[in-house]
């Protein structure tokens, strides 16, 4: 899977499962923090379990540790990456 | 209970009370489609991006009367039968769509019918009580009743009320299934002239601040409310008789009555019989063939007769018999499909 590719499409599937407005692909930073202060979506506990299904749904990977969760859902780029290396693994 | 505030959602410019003012939209459709107002100015994105139609109406709705009001209210109480069905369906449908699978909140979270007063509770803080009455036809009555009696135990002074109801594709086409709607839709002009079986569908949501004691601020006052559900014509009669004699009234003492007139060729008789028999000289109001029928759209009514005895020059659409002396009463009768009916007794502050 080229992970360029995989980056945009996933873009598109954090901004419609989440339903974020006026957003575009274009408008998410790779490495922007999805959560906390510092990113710039405000994502909350529960945009957490949404990003929880879209892995489960659209790449069959279930996170059932939160530790291992806290460490996938960092930014866009870290998604990326536990897809490419889980996907590929699988 | 007194009504100090309002506000309200519906197929009409209501939201900005430009319907007494620009006239009434002509609806086409067989649903009546919410005028939305713009809630990008009101409600945070990130909470808007979640909101199913009926929270974000009834949000959208009430957030001018938090602004104003969430240091003095009491508790919201609301009335909506279905919540968000459009959220429920695709909450069910994942279920069988993902086999049982891990599911994503926002659709159940957003899809309950209390969610229009959790939601108004956490943006205004409002940590008293809070309740959402869900029984069908007659929610928004069961909410008033709710309030008064709050009231009558002293239990609060100041309740935000109100009523708020979506359409959704999937509880239309069950319904149409169902006869619920007419086969042909005619545009609302000639609704109430249809005489054809079954209504059409509406949504939309009416808000009210009401406080338990008379006040300079006070627009309307809700004396009582009652409910009666499979009733014949003749018991609707004898309910509204009761009704008026519990209030220490007469027929007489009415001056204009608020019915819900759809065109139904089966169900108006129970309005019929009702102006007929005991009121046959008041002033006859109606309000479906501006906003059509659905669960909670007695709130509507009530909004509306709330802005006659403000003064608001009444629409000629909804004017069924004109008043012949000034208006100090109002009773309004709702009914839902001829199952559940409901009166609301109200009067100049």
């Amino acid at each position: 899977m080229e992970i360029t590719a995989l980056k945009e499409k996933l873009k598109q599937q954090i901004i419609d499962y989440l339903n974020l407005i006026d957003v575009e692909p274009a408008d998410l930073q790779e490495d922007s923090p999805l959560f906390g202060p510092d990113g710039d979506l405000g994502l909350d506990s529960i945009d957490s379990v949404e990003l929880l299904v879209l892995l489960e749904r659209e790449y069959e990977l279930k996170i059932t540790d939160p530790k291992e969760g806290r460490k996938v859902l960092i930014d866009v780029n870290s998604m990326a990456q536990y897809i490419i290396d889980n996907v590929e693994a699988k | 209970m007194y009504i100090i505030d309002m506000s309200c959602i519906s197929a009409q410019d209501t939201y900005n009370n430009a319907i007494f003012e620009e006239g009434v939209k002509v609806q086409t459709e067989a649903q009546y489609w919410a005028v939305e107002p713009k809630y990008k100015k009101m409600i945070p994105l990130n909470l808007l991006r979640r909101m199913s139609k009926s929270v974000r109406m009834g949000v959208g709705t009430g957030i001018p009367l938090i602004d104003q009001f969430k240091d003095s209210l009491d508790g919201i109480i609301i009335g909506s039968a279905n919540g968000s069905i459009k959220k429920s369906v695709s909450f069910l449908n994942q279920i069988v769509e993902y086999n049982e699978g891990t599911l994503t909140p926002t659709d159940f979270i957003q899809s309950t019918s209390n969610s229009i007063a959790g939601t108004l509770a956490l943006m205004g803080k409002i940590t008293g009580y809070n309740n959402t009455h869900v029984n069908n036809g007659i929610a928004f009555e069961s909410a008033i009743l709710d309030a008064l009696l709050l009231f009558e135990e002293k239990s609060a002074k100041r309740l935000l009320l109100g009523g708020v109801e979506e359409i959704s594709q999937a509880n239309y086409n069950v319904d149409s299934l169902r006869g619920m709607f007419k086969d042909v839709v005619v545009d609302s002009t000639q609704l109430l002239d249809s005489n054809t079986p079954g209504s059409v569908s509406g949504e939309g949501a009416a808000l009210f601040v009401v406080d338990a004691e008379p006040s300079e601020a006070a627009v309307a006052q809700i004396i009582d409310v009652a409910q009666i559900v499979h009733p014949t014509s003749a018991e609707v009669l004898a309910k509204a008789k009761l009704f008026l004699e519990r209030n220490k009234l007469t027929t007489d003492d009415i001056d204009a009555l608020f019915l819900g007139y759809n065109g139904n060729s089966e169900t108006d008789h129970y309005y019929n019989e009702l102006q007929e028999n005991l009121f046959p000289t008041q002033a006859v109001y109606v309000y479906k063939n501006l906003v059509a029928d659905y669960y909670t759209v007695s709130s509507f009514a009530v909004w509306l007769a709330a802005n006659l005895f403000l003064g608001k020059k009444m629409p000629s659409e909804v004017i069924k018999k004109a008043p012949t002396k000034p208006t100090e009463r109002i009773l309004i009768y709702n009914h839902y499909e001829g199952t559940q009916h409901g009166f609301i007794l109200m009067s100049r502050p």
